[in-house]
């Protein structure tokens, strides 16, 4: 009987257990996946802000296709056709009835992307202030400043690129706490957020010692040390210099550039492409004579300048027209030669001529004529024989700026700041030149 | 010691009372059909009050020793009246005939996890089918399209007519807009994963900007790979008053599948053959050129190569050519079943190669099915049921795409004066009027699933104790879904997107995806009889665990070696992985008390955890309740014409999980010329989200007339989702797009009706017919965050739009005057289906299905692009009269009304008629070799009657997902299929 009931015993024992194994602990299970931002913030290493860097240089990237596509068509300066997608050639043009809707792809999709590098340098900032990564050796403080000058520097140009979209209606400055964002500010308060970003940044390089601590891709070669990427900072604030008019200012960041009258003009700093693993594929590229999904010239880009301007090249004759919705035309948009080709962030062309810009506005003429005529003779015109003067060398300036930075997002934001934009072509009777985008939807403004 | 005695009692009651008594009586018999008084075999044959019992043999003979010398014995049959029949010392013999029952009440349904109990006990109106409405009537093509139009309270959808199915269920409305709204399918006590794995098309597609997959690849369903002849029956827990106990994963509901099995005697061999073939069902037709149409939309350059291509004769119609293959279908079954009184088994095979109404395109698949059924001792028996499926789809490359290269998408960007086809040399042309020749991408590309799939269950009873009134087992259980999925999608460095600069000179990526359920679970049953079978206690307890591992690993190849597709075989790979791992535990209990069939009560309680929560050690609890009474059952009850007047009520609670991972802020990889990056995800993650909890409430009546002929079931329910999950759209300047929150609260009201009647019952013709009516409408009650958008793109073509006090599936859009108006609703009015089955003079039956589905908009964002491109049927025709033609007035009209469109139908779905050759002719010429013979001819959606402006209103770009369902953006057409049917029984 002992026997039996020992058996009996354990068969309960078993039958008890079998029911209290659920009743056991599960193990959180921590994301399988990705890197979480609880594992950044709470065990932060160099190797992790490195991953930060180069992921945030990598994702200025990311819907750069959207953008340029967004403010070159409405810029006149391309057809954007898409079997897919219609709304390249009716939102963004005002065909007939169709406006720019807040809650569409070509304002939030660019917007959300420029936002979330800031983000990720938001989390990177965070780490270098509340870490004890400096003090615990890990980090010098010149190499913190090598971080900073880089966050703050990149932060200011995707903040710009927003503003671009959204002029007057503002973009947000103060993105710090996703549970207490800062206020919509105007384009006026933003532009001056903006320049102290990049003065900040500038500050920050100043004391980062000879190197960064961390890689950048081959689109900085040439501004990937303290100093140089300095140049490339004072570059930025050159140009939102001029888009505040401050002409001084901005000839004065200039002289800290990497502006070179006599330079190569695609000097300058690049977003790269490539086919390596979790790398992008230059969006803004499409092969020639392609149908379905193509960029065209506008039109008039090919009628605005004379044959022997090099800078036609950057269109390419179709053997056949493409045409949407009542648009057409002969040429594709070409300024691209292949899908990993780089596409500039900004480069000496630009600032030769916001040099040459900010001396029209400054009374320098003569000085402006001489960079006017770097640019002409550059692209195979002869040199400037117009009048001398400030309206006639606007004009000027406005056309080498047209050309000479076609398809790199600035010629709708050029006739924007010159109240220009009743100037640009209108293809259908009943388009619209937009002036800005609406702020995206999700905003809530 | 004395502590220990109450425990010793049990014990002892628990082992040694079985062992203790022995046979007293033996009682046998045979069992008849009433009125054709064939034998039939395999009837259950039960001692009441225990689970004492066995069945009928091939000639409809039982035996059966009992341990008491009186009692009752109850007969029960699927498809009969149950019988029951009193025995004594001295009658030991029982001849019972069973009357074929005209409607379903005897079945039984789940009501547990190791319980049933009868429908005409059944306090929920469960939706049941069994394997004659399943596959009686035609072939399906998948399970998913084995049920459509069939569950009452169910929207069912099919995602696109791509072969391997792919499909959308929702029963009783939407319960969940982020989380999983799909419900959980357990077959065979094994759950069994239904994950819609996408093959990572989008890296061509660029359907959705940045990322290797999307929800837009037009994947499968991975329950599609069920041999749908296999199942004896398919029941449909709606909601959580059904399904509570299976706690948080039941949260949109529980599809409980039972396969076929064995019976004892005569070893039973049924073969058939099925060849049909599948046409489009529907073509929307192409724009018919003339010069000025040319002029209008292409401008005057193209008009000389219309001329000329017109002149040539060349002027093609696209449509049929890429749509309107004729696919040949194949299906061979063996089923072989038999068994003798311990042991039975059913083996099931199926073979079936089906072409697709694209070229290039199809599905094959192989499954064989083992079940057993063994009776080791009186004490113990077990069941096993194991399944392996070979199946593989080609599916083309249809839906969204932003690089113009799916079928359908280059298909609206080209007009008929376009030459496509391949010179002698095997050359394509390039296509002027889009980024691909779609013909080139059709025959060159391939757009593969391959799965291999174990799934197997067992079963182990262990009669604990039996006494007169008392019965108590054990039940074990373990489940295991295996699969390994295989995609491989290869667009060539030849096609037109991929070479001449265009694309990555040939892209190959595969896809391989690993899946591993286990499940298991113990119960400890008892029943207990009080005084003279009055009153029956039915007690379960039990625990649970689940174990979900998903590891998903794409790769994408580039700049491949000419005419290579490995991996290796590549200038650059990228890849990714994604792996879900999910632990559940859970305990429940339940008890159900039975007085004389008269009032039946049950409650229950689930306590669940999970690796998924947020405290992933904090128990959830899910209780129900439920109550039915069969009004007609009590003495007083003296209407003869109303045989039987049920009221029921139930109500329970289920859960929901937060999708995988929506505890993190992720960081994905985002890399740039050979450094490594990562940036920030655009879901912000909440470290204190909770379930989704369900209750719901239902009730009705089921009554029935003259003896149950007709027979009408009434319900109504009440669902209320609470802490909904949502993807808060939070201000993008945040960086993050979405965040997780619990953010609302969703109420789900409708009402189910159904009639099941036989109006014709005579000698030579019997007529049974169901209808079923039913409607669902949904409220978001709260809404603790901003109204938002999702699904579909954007307001100028009609998106959903989840505000408080509107239907959860609204859609909105702008209109003409710029304001966001609601203009439709993915919601039907309501559903009807009528289904018929007629026997004529035993031998030939006729059967069809009907499904009326009134209402219900879809985002018709097919007719867009034809419109887009200016290559619509109707483009220059003039609908309004207003002087501007079709095309022009749709793609100017400035507001999302024009895409909004009903899509209500009325679709034949399944039509069919056989006819069995008489057993005396069969008799005279196989002797007894061939029992029978079966002849016969089906379709399936020979017709169906829309408004709707796309290639079926059954549609959606987006899969099964939440809320997407009813987006048409070129999907793969739907299909209708005739078949003839031959099979043999032996």
């Amino acid at each position: 009987m002992r026997k039996y009931n020992r058996t009996i015993r354990n068969l309960v024992c078993l039958l008890a257990l079998s029911f209290a194994l659920p009743a056991c602990e599960i193990d959180d299970i921590p994301d399988p996946n990705s890197a979480t931002l609880e594992d950044i913030m709470n065990q932060p290493t160099v190797g992790k802000l490195n991953n930060l860097v180069v992921g945030s240089e990598s994702a200025m990237r990311n819907n750069l296709g959207n953008y340029y596509d967004a403010v070159s068509v409405i810029g006149r300066e391309i057809y954007r056709l898409s079997g897919s997608d219609p709304r390249f050639t009716t939102d963004l043009l005002g065909f007939q009835e169709s406006r720019l809707d807040p809650n569409v792809f070509y304002i939030t999709n660019p917007w959300s992307a420029r936002y979330s590098v800031i983000k990720n340098l938001n989390v990177l900032i965070e780490v270098l202030e509340k870490s004890d990564l400096v003090s615990s050796g890990k980090l010098t403080e010149a190499q913190r400043n090598g971080y900073l000058g880089f966050a703050k520097t990149i932060q200011a140009h995707q903040l710009l690129l927003n503003l671009n979209m959204t002029h007057e209606n503002g973009i947000r400055i103060d993105v710090k706490n996703p549970d207490n964002l800062g206020p919509v500010v105007g384009r006026a308060q933003s532009l001056t957020t903006i320049a102290g970003l990049l003065n900040e940044a500038d500050g920050h390089l100043r004391n980062a010692g000879e190197t960064f601590l961390f890689p950048l891709s081959s689109g900085y070669n040439g501004f990937n040390t303290p100093a140089t990427f300095l140049e490339f900072n004072r570059g930025l604030a050159a140009r939102i210099a001029v888009y505040r008019e401050n002409w001084n200012e901005a000839l004065s960041y200039l002289d800290d550039s990497f502006l070179d009258l006599a330079g190569n003009l695609n000097t300058g700093v690049y977003h790269v492409f490539g086919t390596g693993s979790g790398d992008q594929l230059n969006p803004v590229f499409f092969p020639q004579n392609a149908g379905g999904e193509v960029r065209l010239a506008h039109p008039s880009y090919i009628t605005g300048t004379v044959a022997s301007d090099d800078r036609l090249q950057k269109v390419s004759r179709r053997t056949s027209a493409g045409s949407q919705n009542g648009l057409s035309s002969e040429y594709d948009v070409f300024v691209y030669k292949t899908n990993t080709a780089p596409v500039p962030v900004i480069r000496n062309e630009e600032l030769i001529l916001i040099y040459a810009e900010a001396s029209i506005q400054n009374g320098a003429l003569p000085q402006a004529v001489t960079a006017l005529n770097r640019i002409r003779i550059s692209h195979g015109l002869t040199a400037y024989t117009g009048p001398v003067t400030r309206p006639a060398l606007i004009d000027e300036m406005l056309y080498q700026r047209r050309y000479s930075l076609y398809f790199e997002g600035h010629r709708w934001i050029d006739m924007r700041r010159y109240n220009r934009l009743n100037q640009l072509p209108i293809d259908r009777p009943a388009d619209d030149v937009w002036t800005q985008f609406p702020i995206p939807f999700s905003e809530g403004a | 010691m004395k502590k220990n005695y109450p425990l010793r009692v049990l014990v002892l009651l628990l082992w040694l009372v079985p062992m203790a008594v022995f046979g007293q009586v033996t009682v046998s018999g045979t069992v008849n059909d009433a009125s054709s008084g064939d034998a039939l075999p395999g009837v259950s044959v039960v001692v009441t009050g225990t689970t004492l019992g066995t069945s009928t043999d091939a000639q409809g003979r039982y035996q059966l020793q009992i341990p008491t010398s009186t009692g009752r014995l109850q007969f029960s049959y699927l498809g009969y009246v149950n019988q029951t029949a009193d025995f004594n010392a001295s009658t030991t013999t029982l001849n019972i005939k069973l009357q074929a029952s005209t409607t379903s009440l005897e079945e039984v349904v789940v009501t547990g996890l190791a319980t049933s109990v009868k429908r005409s006990n059944a306090a929920n109106a469960v939706a049941s089918i069994s394997t004659k409405e399943l596959v009686g009537t035609t072939n399906p093509q998948t399970i998913d399209g084995a049920i459509s139009g069939k569950v009452i309270g169910a929207n069912i959808v099919n995602n696109s007519g791509a072969p391997g199915g792919g499909i959308s269920v929702k029963m009783r409305g939407i319960t969940s807009i982020f989380g999983s709204a799909e419900p959980l399918y357990v077959i065979d006590g094994v759950i069994m994963d239904n994950s819609s794995i996408s093959s990572g098309l989008n890296a061509v597609t660029a359907a959705a900007s940045g990322g290797n997959t999307s929800s837009q690849d037009n994947a499968s369903n991975r329950i599609a790979d069920l041999n749908p002849d296999d199942i004896a029956s398919m029941e449909f827990l709606k909601g959580a008053s059904a399904a509570a106990i299976y706690g948080s994963l039941a949260a949109a509901g529980v599809v409980v599948i039972t396969t076929k099995r064995g019976a004892a005697g005569k070893t039973e061999i049924n073969f058939s053959q099925d060849i049909g073939m599948a046409k489009v069902s529907n073509l929307l037709g192409v724009r018919e050129f003339t010069e000025d149409r040319v002029r209008s939309t292409y401008g005057e350059e193209l008009v000389p190569v219309f001329i000329a291509a017109r002149n040539a004769g060349k002027l093609y119609d696209y449509e049929k050519e890429l749509y309107n293959n004729t696919g040949m279908i194949y299906t061979t079954r063996l089923n072989v079943s038999g068994g003798n009184e311990k042991t039975r088994f059913f083996v099931g095979g199926l073979l079936q190669d089906e072409e697709g109404i694209v070229k290039t395109t199809g599905y094959e698949k192989k499954s064989i099915r083992f079940n057993i059924d063994h009776t080791i001792s009186k004490l113990f028996d077990f069941s096993l049921s194991s399944n392996f499926i070979n199946s593989s789809s080609d599916r083309g490359l249809t839906n969204n795409d932003n690089a113009g290269v799916s079928f359908g998408v280059a298909l609206t960007s080209t007009p008929g004066f376009a030459d496509l086809f391949p010179d002698e040399n095997g050359i394509y042309p390039r296509n002027p009027f889009g980024a691909s020749n779609f013909l080139q991408t059709r025959d060159l590309m391939t757009n593969n699933e391959l799965t291999n799939r174990f799934i197997g269950g067992l079963t182990l009873n262990s009669y604990l104790q039996e006494s007169e009134g008392s019965s108590t087992k054990l039940v074990i259980r373990a489940g295991l879904d295996f699969f390994n999925l295989k995609t491989l999608a290869i667009f060539p460095g030849v096609l037109q997107f991929q070479s001449n600069n265009n694309g990555t000179n040939g892209v190959s990526i595969q896809g391989n995806n690993y899946n591993l359920n286990t499940n298991y679970a113990a119960f400890l049953v008892n029943n207990l009889n009080l005084s003279d079978n009055t009153v029956t206690f039915t007690t379960t307890v039990g625990a649970t665990s689940e174990n979900f591992n998903q590891d998903l690993a794409l790769n994408v190849a580039t700049q491949l070696v000419e005419n290579q597709t490995n991996l290796n075989q590549a200038g650059a790979v990228s890849a990714s992985q994604t792996r879900i791992i999910e632990r559940n535990k859970g305990l429940f209990f339940q008890e159900e008390v039975n007085y004389k069939d008269r009032i039946i009560a049950t409650a229950g309680l689930r306590l669940d955890k999970s690796s998924n929560n947020s405290e992933v050690n904090k128990f959830n609890a899910f209780p129900k309740f439920s109550l039915a009474v069969n009004v007609a059952n009590f003495d007083f009850w003296q209407l003869d014409a109303v045989s039987s007047f049920k009221l029921r009520a139930a109500y329970g609670e289920a859960g929901g999980f937060p999708p995988f991972g929506a505890k993190y802020t992720s960081f994905p990889l985002s890399n740039i010329g050979g450094n490594t990056g990562i940036l920030i995800g655009a879901r912000r993650g909440n470290p204190d989200i909770q379930q989704e909890r369900q209750k719901e409430l239902e009730a009705g009546v089921d009554i029935g007339f003259f003896n149950n002929k007709i027979l009408l079931e009434a319900t109504v329910y009440n669902k209320q989702v609470e802490d909904l999950i949502l993807f808060q759209n939070t201000q993008s300047s945040s960086g993050f797009t979405t965040r997780v929150v619990n953010g609302g609260e969703l109420r789900n009201k409708g009402l189910e009706l159904g009639l099941s009647t036989v109006p014709v019952e005579t000698a030579g013709l019997k007529w049974d017919s169901k209808t079923s009516f039913w409607l669902n409408r949904s409220e978001i009650t709260d809404l603790t965050i901003d109204p938002f958008a999702l699904g579909a793109f954007g307001n100028g073509y009609g998106t959903f739009f989840i505000e408080e006090g509107k239907s959860a599936t609204q859609i909105v859009g702008s209109n003409a005057d710029g304001e966001v108006v609601k203009m439709g609703d993915a919601t039907p009015d309501f559903q009807m289906n009528f289904q018929n089955f007629f026997t004529i003079k035993q031998n030939l039956t006729f059967s069809f299905l009907l499904h009326w589905k009134k209402g219900g908009q879809n985002v018709n964002l097919t007719q867009l692009l034809f419109d887009a491109s200016g290559t619509s049927a109707d483009y220059d025709g003039d609908d309004d009269g207003d002087g501007v033609i079709n095309g022009q007035d749709r793609l100017g009209s400035g507001t999302a009304e024009t895409w909004v469109q009903d899509a209500g139908y009325l679709r034949l779905r399944e039509i069919g008629i056989y006819y069995s050759i008489p057993k005396t002719a069969l008799s005279s010429v196989f002797k007894n070799l061939v029992q029978n013979v079966r002849i016969g001819a089906s379709a399936n959606n020979l017709f169906v009657i829309s408004d709707y402006a796309g290639y079926d209103p059954e549609v959606s770009n987006f899969g099964g997902n939440g809320l997407s369902t009813g987006v048409d953006v070129t999907p793969f057409p739907a299909s209708k299929r005739y078949f003839f049917h031959l099979s043999f029984g032996f």
